[in-house]
């Protein structure tokens, strides 16, 4: 993997890297893709149709107004100012 | 008599005669933990106070005569797990100060029980690992020989459970995270069928494949544990509606005519001699009680490792995008725009192992990729799936080692991504496949260390699982960690 590919991916996660940073991280992830690439042996397609995934789903649950959380709880862990979570000024 | 060292039934039963009180069981672990565990280093949050609290309550309810199994009985929780009021940090800096709001379905059960909380401990950050060693806290260490790594990433609870620092310990696995640390330091673990025990409160990694179970001295106590957590939670949509057996049920019942199946894979080149030669020994134990080995094979198992670290990794790169330092978690002091907040805010709060995850998971799903990688990995999905349901049509339970090896040096490997993914090649197909295994000790090598062997079984039935494990259990010696 090149560091390019390295950096375009690194955008999309919202991460940052040094340049020193990058070369290393290019270099373990080619080992990871060298790993990852092993499947390309194999010629199968995905077959939607045979997916139950052995999960019980349990139908949708009724749409109906429940208790949440107090502003205060939810808040207990975040930077807050009048009950508002406080972001950069993202407008002029 | 050590009382941190019975068992959790026999623990009920000196409990309940008043033969021992439910604050000097919690005050005999507690000090145990304080005299042992600078150096084992399994727990991140100790919560004495509370456990001394908790215990006090449970005695209540004890003198009442109204005790249920798991009430005084002291545990631990790994530190993924939601706990109100008690910091869970998923042993990563960008939870350094998280303090959940609520607690886990599981916490919830397990309070209604009465249990007494010891604290929360440590994991590989985020449980992606198989060491404990890419905790940005507590680097676990295995009660059996504190150079090596107590595996992972349940390496807190395990190491925990090992030492006898709690009676039993919660974990999670995603990929062999109970099983594979379970065998590392030398006790049981269990991973249920996924859809058994809600997930509500366990933070995400790959929501597909988590599961939490219990970890403890045996089969057994796995089992009462798993009878407190588990059943269908309406916060987790994902959890079954199905009724909860009694997991207890069939200890003791001949194993006679049991079907143990064997895939071929599973012994060959990559597993340790002394790994092979133990499990293979204790197949030979169930044939002797009357069990009949099955030989079969599961051609897709070469592809495992890589379907599994796709799924997993492109799951985790979606749930981690909750990670913004704003609502919770790590805030970076730096970054005047939205963007540049949350991009230094996870830069500085994630660790190494799980920026890998992230950006494996952004290729595995990334435009022109995503075919050949995702779609792929979901694709042997389906074919690991149908190779376990071929198997299952002529067993009963499948034998396989754990882990390649035992544990390793906690310096060893570290440094090699991509060959610490190839030592999950045991333990990925049953969370892909989503069914129950246990792991349990079937030896030991030259130099002492635990090997573990894993039972796995039909989907839902934990129960033949757990018969066969104990089965075992009871004809083995173990051989304690001398810590």
């Amino acid at each position: 993997m090149d560091i390019e590919m390295v950096r375009h991916l690194s955008n999309l996660g919202k991460l940052s890297f040094t340049d020193e940073e990058l070369e290393k991280v290019a270099k373990e992830m080619t080992g990871i893709i060298e790993i990852m690439d092993t499947i390309k042996e194999i010629d199968i397609a995905y077959e939607p149709i045979k997916d139950n995934h052995n999960v019980y789903l349990n139908g949708l649950r009724e749409d109906k107004a429940m208790d949440s959380f107090p502003t205060e709880k939810i808040l207990q862990n975040a930077v807050n100012s009048e009950s508002c979570f406080v972001v950069p000024k993202v407008v002029e | 008599m050590d009382i941190t060292a019975l068992k959790i039934r026999d623990m009920r039963a000196a409990l309940d005669k008043k033969e021992v009180s439910a604050a000097e069981l919690a005050d005999a672990y507690l000090t145990r933990i304080n005299e042992i565990d600078g150096s084992l280093e399994s727990y991140i949050t100790v919560t004495a106070e509370e456990a001394k609290a908790a215990a006090a309550k449970a005695q209540t309810i004890i003198d009442k005569g109204e005790a249920k199994p798991l009430t005084g009985i002291p545990l631990a929780v790994k530190d993924n797990i939601c706990t109100d009021g008690v910091k869970t940090t998923c042993s990563s800096k960008i939870l350094e100060n998280f303090v959940p709001p609520y607690d886990a379905t599981v916490m919830e059960k397990l309070n209604a029980e009465g249990i007494v909380m010891l604290g929360k401990v440590s994991m590989d950050e985020f449980a992606m690992g198989g060491s404990t060693q890419t905790s940005a806290f507590k680097k676990t260490k295995n009660p059996y020989d504190l150079g090596r790594v107590p595996g992972g990433s349940s390496g807190g609870s395990a190491a925990a459970v090992s030492a006898s620092l709690c009676a039993a310990a919660l974990g999670s696995d995603t990929g062999g995270s109970i099983r594979q640390p379970a065998a590392f330091c030398g006790v049981t673990g269990m991973k249920p069928t996924y859809g058994r025990v809600s997930r509500y409160g366990l933070v995400a990694f790959a929501s597909s494949l988590d599961q939490i179970g219990p970890i403890a001295k045996d089969a057994h106590d796995c089992a009462v544990i798993l009878n407190a957590i588990s059943g269908y939670d309406y916060h987790d949509g994902t959890s079954a509606k199905l009724d909860v057996p009694d997991f207890t049920a069939k200890i003791g019942q001949d194993i006679k005519g049991m079907k143990i199946a064997m895939p071929k894979e599973f012994y060959a080149d990559g597993i340790d001699d002394d790994v092979r030669n133990a499990v293979t020994e204790a197949a030979k134990w169930y044939e002797k009680q009357g069990a009949v080995i099955v030989d079969c094979s599961m051609p897709s198992l070469k592809y495992a490792v890589a379907a599994y670290y796709l799924i997993a990794s492109a799951e985790a790169s979606s749930n981690l995008s909750r990670y913004d330092g704003i609502k919770y978690g790590h805030r970076s002091e730096v970054g005047d725009s939205y963007s540049d907040l949350v991009c230094n805010s996870r830069s500085e709060g994630f660790g190494d192992e799980v920026k890998r995850r992230i950006l494996l998971g952004n290729y595995a799903l990334s435009s022109g990729y995503y075919d050949a990688y995702y779609g792929k990995a979901m694709a042997l999905k389906q074919k690991i799936r149908e190779e376990y349901a071929e198997i299952f049509k002529g067993c009963d339970v499948i034998l396989t080692p754990t882990a390649p090896t035992v544990a390793y040096g906690v310096n060893e490997n570290i440094s090699d991504p991509a060959k610490m993914y190839q030592a999950d090649i045991c333990t990925v197909t049953v969370n892909i496949a989503s069914l129950p295994a246990i792991s349990t000790t079937c030896g030991y090598d030259k130099d002492g260390m635990p090997i573990g062997m894993s039972i796995i079984g039909k989907h839902w039935d934990e129960a033949t699982v757990i018969q066969a494990a104990d089965a075992y259990e009871k004809q083995f010696e173990r051989i304690p960690a001398k810590i």
